[in-house]
């Protein structure tokens, strides 16, 4: 597979890329620029994978990495772990085990409800907060870009990084085994695959933060197995017994939407935020100590959370609305044996074999003299620049222009604004000259 | 000290009393600013909370506020000069738990009487100079690791 190429989340098309500047004013961490022409993620390691440029590109050039179907081949059995937001992509007249067996018709040999090992996470997250009192508040490691952005931007609440592993990455272990044992093949001739709204997942299984190797051989998005499951779910017939696949409650189900916390840890005081600008928000917050008396931050970076994920093809409020009757159908009464998991945690078998380390920034130099004559200098060519913020040098904002100038890696002349006047100024210079 | 230890960096910043809006956007910029410098975490956040709690109480009971940044090589120098009420005893200001915050600030979730205190905790050096009627002066230092200003 094309492993080295997994830096990213995604992929910009050059073919299909104007150079229009959206996707580099959007995104949040200013990792974008627009060079010769093309966008590209210039810098790379500001990059948290959040996918705000895949959501914005008008033309279709930023790609997501994901797995492709195409790219099912030569494993002996596959097996399919959606995230519960696929519940919600089909409508009010498919169950969530139509879903599941949906998916079965698509070509996977096993499909397991996701949601169960929410239930589960929510159940061992109680159990953390139970059994340590302190740091708080505990912060979600569940959305990839969360973790990234901690450990690029806030180094004092690396602690605060909840150790619980994501539920993909318990259920895929779990499938794994039970599959080879099963089949009687080997583990790693089992297919497991993460069925998703989001575009980073596929990076935290290629590239994982702070962890050797990802349970899960690839994911895929759900977009791309929209179509084969809306034609399988037309060949459902009367579901027998055995096919129920779908045995969570609606708190696993909750996982999908913002607020999934507020089911899953009713005895905890939790706060949930989602979004990428708001999550900054909360964090500078929390990181000044400014949030106090919270157990538990719940943060998604996806407005509305999971069902917001760009890969995902209901509308995000459609969705939102289709998860919250479920979770009322399903009930809140959790279908998942506490003690069980309680001893499974005990085991550390759900605790995260993440260990986290704060990223430092690239400095502007290591000598902090020099580093702070450059700063100066930023300051001096931010006050030069006409202050539009309009992009077209292909810089987020004059301020990051003057940066990349300070680096070596743009002139003033990109400045549209700039050039001109130099432009003006040398016909003048011409002009007077012809003239004396 | 101040012969050998130019200030390297100095940047200005506008503070508007009762602009609740954009509260705390000068501690962020200045954290940003800091993230830039091959320097501690740890001082870095002590600047920011330093410069969020002065940036409130300017906010809170000031009119206007000209805070100027500057860093040497030794550290980090945060002067916050306000035009405002004034404080009549700046010695029980320091006192933790003392407020004169009204109702609305302490529903807003201010006013707990930490603010001065705080700062001078958190900082390495805190000097107030206040006139009643006129305005209040906080002339703050942040001295970086001894390791940084010698690897510098």
């Amino acid at each position: 597979m094309l492993l080295e190429h997994y830096s990213h989340s995604i992929m910009i098309d050059r073919n299909l890329c104007t150079g229009c500047v959206i996707c580099t004013l959007a995104c949040p961490v200013q990792a974008i620029r627009v060079r010769d022409g093309k966008a590209d993620v210039v810098k790379s390691n500001q990059c948290i994978d959040c996918g705000e440029c895949l959501r914005v590109c008008p033309h279709q050039a930023v790609r997501s990495m994901t797995t492709k179907r195409q790219d099912l081949t030569g494993y002996k059995a596959l097996a399919a772990l959606p995230s519960p937001v696929i519940y919600a992509q089909f409508g009010d007249m498919h169950t969530p085990n139509d879903v599941l067996l949906a998916l079965k018709g698509v070509g996977f040999d096993y499909v397991f409800d996701l949601a169960v090992n929410c239930e589960m996470v929510f159940i061992a997250i109680d159990e953390y907060l139970r059994r340590n009192a302190a740091p708080r508040p505990m912060i979600s490691n569940f959305c990839p870009p969360i973790a990234r952005m901690i450990l690029k931007s806030y180094p004092n609440l690396v602690p605060n990084i909840l150790p619980i592993e994501v539920p993909r990455e318990t259920a895929a272990k779990t499938a794994r085994r039970r599959i080879a044992e099963d089949r009687g093949i080997a583990p790693e001739d089992v297919g497991v695959f993460h069925i998703t709204p989001c575009a980073a997942k596929v990076v935290s299984i290629m590239r994982p933060v702070g962890v050797d190797k990802s349970n899960l051989d690839g994911a895929i998005a759900i977009r791309d197995l929209y179509v084969p499951i809306k034609n399988a779910l037309n060949n459902i017939g009367e579901v027998e017994d055995e096919w129920i696949l779908q045995k969570s409650s609606g708190v696993g189900i909750s996982w999908a939407i913002g607020r999934g916390s507020v089911r899953g840890l009713p005895n905890r005081r939790t706060l949930s935020v989602t979004g990428v600008k708001d999550v900054i928000r909360i964090l500078d917050d929390v990181d000044a100590g400014r949030v106090e008396g919270i157990d538990y931050l719940e943060l998604s970076i996806c407005p509305g959370g999971c069902v917001g994920g760009p890969l995902v093809v209901e509308n995000k409020h459609v969705a939102t609305s289709r998860i919250e009757d479920l979770i009322e159908q399903y009930g809140v009464r959790s279908r998942v044996d506490t003690r069980k998991v309680v001893r499974q945690f005990e085991q550390t078998y759900l605790l995260s074999s993440s260990r986290f380390h704060a990223q430092a920034p690239e400095p502007l130099d290591t000598d902090l003299r020099r580093a702070l004559e450059k700063m100066s200098r930023i300051e001096e060519l931010t006050s030069m620049l006409p202050g539009k913020q309009c992009g077209a040098c292909g810089a987020p904002s004059c301020r990051d222009l003057a940066e990349d100038i300070v680096r070596g890696n743009a002139t003033p002349s990109d400045c549209v604004f700039i050039r001109v006047k130099e432009l003006e100024d040398a016909c003048a210079g011409h002009r007077d000259g012809a003239e004396s | 000290m101040a012969i050998e230890d130019p200030v390297l960096f100095r940047r200005v910043f506008k503070i508007t009393g009762g602009d609740f809006q954009n509260a705390g956007s000068v501690s962020k910029e200045i954290k940003k600013a800091l993230k830039q410098l091959n320097t501690d975490a740890e001082v870095i956040w002590r600047a920011m909370i330093v410069s969020y709690e002065a940036e409130m109480n300017v906010v809170l009971y000031a009119r206007e506020c000209e805070m100027t940044l500057e860093i040497s090589q030794s550290g980090i120098h945060l002067v916050f000069d306000d035009r405002g009420p004034g404080i009549p005893d700046v010695g029980l200001a320091m006192t933790e738990g003392y407020s004169t915050a009204t109702r609305e600030m302490r529903e807003r979730g201010f006013g707990a009487g930490l603010g001065l205190p705080n700062i001078k905790k958190t900082s390495d050096h805190l000097e107030v100079v206040s006139t009643v009627g006129f305005g209040t002066r906080l002339d703050i230092r942040l001295m970086f690791p001894a390791a940084v200003s010698k690897a510098a």
